[in-house]
């Protein structure tokens, strides 16, 4: 029986060398990034903000989708969820899908709710074997569904559970190879969570999977002094910039976006934070290029 | 139970604790459920060298009742104005525990919220606030129904003459229709003006308790157009309910003449009644044609 999944990822994996550097697309840019063409290479999209009938949103998802590769990221899959998954909401992720067409579809490795209740918040599934083997399943099932392979987000977290077996990263490496899914590296959410459990955030970058690494995020966070919380309403700091170079040097270029969802600067601002990615990956892909 | 359930009964459990209140009191009354106890998740956390589990904890839970309220801050500015900050967030948290959100988009979590105000105590007492949420709901509602082409005159114009013998119509689906008692609509257009927004008064003192209240349409056009809102006399308020039931137009006529005015206290005479119905539904029609709220008249 041919493997569709394979089959529909193959132009998503031919734009993906090429597709650039992204932002979130937030209300408050639709007429800026209009009126300005051509300082961002692609948008990423939150998925549940446009699962609506019309309107506004809808309209300017369809304008500014004409001239943009668009990418989908979903916070609502819920994939370790011991909830069945909610066939409603990937039904309307497909029909988003066929009216975006996006390069690929993401979300979390976590889970969002229980009992039918949604949390709205991305929480940290134990590393077990038996979260694993949940999840895997899940994903299969997913991308059946969807038709194409999907990417999963590793999430930043503020608990680590005693009755983990793995690590961070050897989970997430784990249910990519098993379930054939790809990654989306969040660089910001391996700091925030290097610092919050003491880990090697370098130690995290060598275990992912290189092939399976299709799009990195950089965000800013609040530092509390005893823990960092991931708030997307800062800047990027150095020492994410610094993470961001290491993981370019080791996966190569990868199409990167910033994430920014509180106290939205203007879009001056995130074309300038995103130039700076495009400096810092261009220098680390130079280095990566010298280094013997 | 497998431990994966557990541990995610747990943590729901640890969430949907009474949140500390502004006044930095934590209550432990409302267990959700006795499939997990509120406090049992931080048996499986550890302290960290920096700090201590309960810290790490509360950036979930605290988290979860900030980002729903923030949600109801956004579709609900006008109640927002008018209840103040710290009532908002009061009120916001009751309606948090009593409607825990069911649905994957957090767009859809206040849609009860009207429904909650009226209904329940303290917040029933002011029944504005309840008007004042079914209203901006509405709105929200109409900002992101589903699309359609409004209908023009000419095309009414086109239309055969025996078609209005049995013409029906069908509306923009963005419209909505909703009787509000207090001037609502009025206080929600100084909603962000300085200044706490004053509880609307009722539209009229003298208002019986059987009084309903005044007739508001809502509706908006063009897919990225401003939602539209305007009040309506009670007999067009009737006819749109019955033009959107299907009635067609000949029948829509007959029963307005039922609104007819009465000249110097004597009802009109079924002529002159019929005769200004008949103008007085071609008028309205025509009304809601111009500002965009039908998108089809079809012979039934």
């Amino acid at each position: 029986m041919p493997d569709t999944r394979i089959q529909s990822s193959e132009p998503v994996t031919a734009i993906a060398g090429t597709l650039g550097f992204g932002l979130g697309l937030r209300h408050q840019h639709y007429q800026e990034i209009a009126d300005t063409p051509g300082k961002v290479d692609w948008f990423e999209a939150l998925s549940e903000n446009y699962m609506v009938a019309g309107g506004r949103p809808l309209h300017w998802l369809d304008r500014l989708r004409r001239d943009h590769p668009m990418v989908l990221h979903g916070v609502s899959l819920s994939i370790g969820a011991v909830d069945p998954l909610d066939i409603d909401y990937l039904h309307a992720l497909t029909t988003l899908a066929q009216r975006v067409e996006p390069c690929w579809i993401s979300d979390h490795l976590c889970f969002t709710g229980h009992a039918g209740v949604n949390l709205h918040d991305l929480l940290p599934l134990p590393y077990t074997e038996e979260a694993l083997a949940h999840v895997v399943q899940r994903v299969e099932r997913v991308q059946d569904v969807l038709g194409r392979r999907i990417l999963l987000e590793n999430v930043s977290s503020y608990v680590q559970y005693a009755e983990s077996q793995l690590s961070e990263w050897d989970f997430l490496a784990a249910v990519a190879e098993r379930a054939d899914c790809d990654i989306l590296l969040d660089v910001n959410n391996i700091h925030v969570s290097a610092f919050n459990h003491e880990f090697d955030p370098r130690a995290y970058l060598a275990a992912i999977p290189a092939a399976r690494v299709r799009q990195i995020h950089l965000a800013g966070h609040l530092h509390c002094g005893t823990h960092i919380i991931d708030t997307h309403d800062h800047p990027i700091i150095d020492d994410v910039w610094a993470l961001y170079a290491d993981a370019i040097r080791r996966f190569g270029m990868i199409p990167t976006m910033i994430e920014r969802d509180d106290d939205i600067p203007p879009y001056a601002d995130l074309v300038a934070e995103l130039d700076q990615a495009r400096a810092v990956a261009a220098q680390a892909l130079a280095s990566r290029g010298s280094s013997p | 139970m497998t431990a994966l359930a557990r541990l995610q009964a747990e943590f729901r459990a640890w969430m949907q604790q009474t949140p500390v209140t502004p006044h930095g009191l934590r209550t432990h009354d409302n267990a959700p459920d006795a499939v997990a106890a509120p406090d049992a998740i931080r048996a499986r956390v550890s302290d960290t060298r920096k700090t201590t589990r309960d810290v790490l904890l509360d950036v979930y839970r605290d988290a979860y009742a900030l980002r729903l309220i923030e949600a109801l801050q956004t579709d609900y500015p006008g109640l927002h104005a008018m209840a103040g900050t710290a009532d908002f967030d009061a009120m916001a948290r009751a309606y948090i525990k009593a409607h825990p959100s069911r649905h994957p988009s957090v767009r859809w979590f206040g849609r009860s919220l009207a429904d909650f105000l009226g209904a329940t105590p303290p917040f029933n007492a002011t029944p504005a606030a309840a008007e004042m949420a079914r209203f901006e709901w509405l709105l929200g509602e109409a900002f992101d129904a589903a699309d359609a082409v409004p209908a023009t005159f000419d095309d009414m114009v086109a239309l055969p003459a025996d078609a209005w013998n049995s013409l029906r119509f069908t509306f923009v689906p963005s419209l909505r229709c909703v009787t509000l008692r207090y001037q609502v609509p009025q206080a929600w257009l100084r909603r962000a003006a300085a200044g706490a927004l004053e509880v609307p008064p009722a539209v009229s003192p003298e208002s019986t308790v059987d009084w309903p209240g005044v007739d508001w349409l809502i509706w908006r056009t063009a897919p990225d157009a401003e939602t539209q809102f305007r009040s309506m006399d009670p007999d067009e308020a009737w006819m749109l309910d019955q033009a959107r039931e299907g009635v067609i137009f000949p029948d829509l006529c007959d029963e307005l003449a039922a609104f007819a005015p009465a000249a110097d206290g004597v009802a009109a005479a079924e002529d002159n009644a019929a005769q200004w119905a008949a103008q007085r539904a071609a008028g309205l029609l025509r009304a809601w044609i111009d500002t965009g709220c039908v998108t089809e008249a079809a012979v039934a």
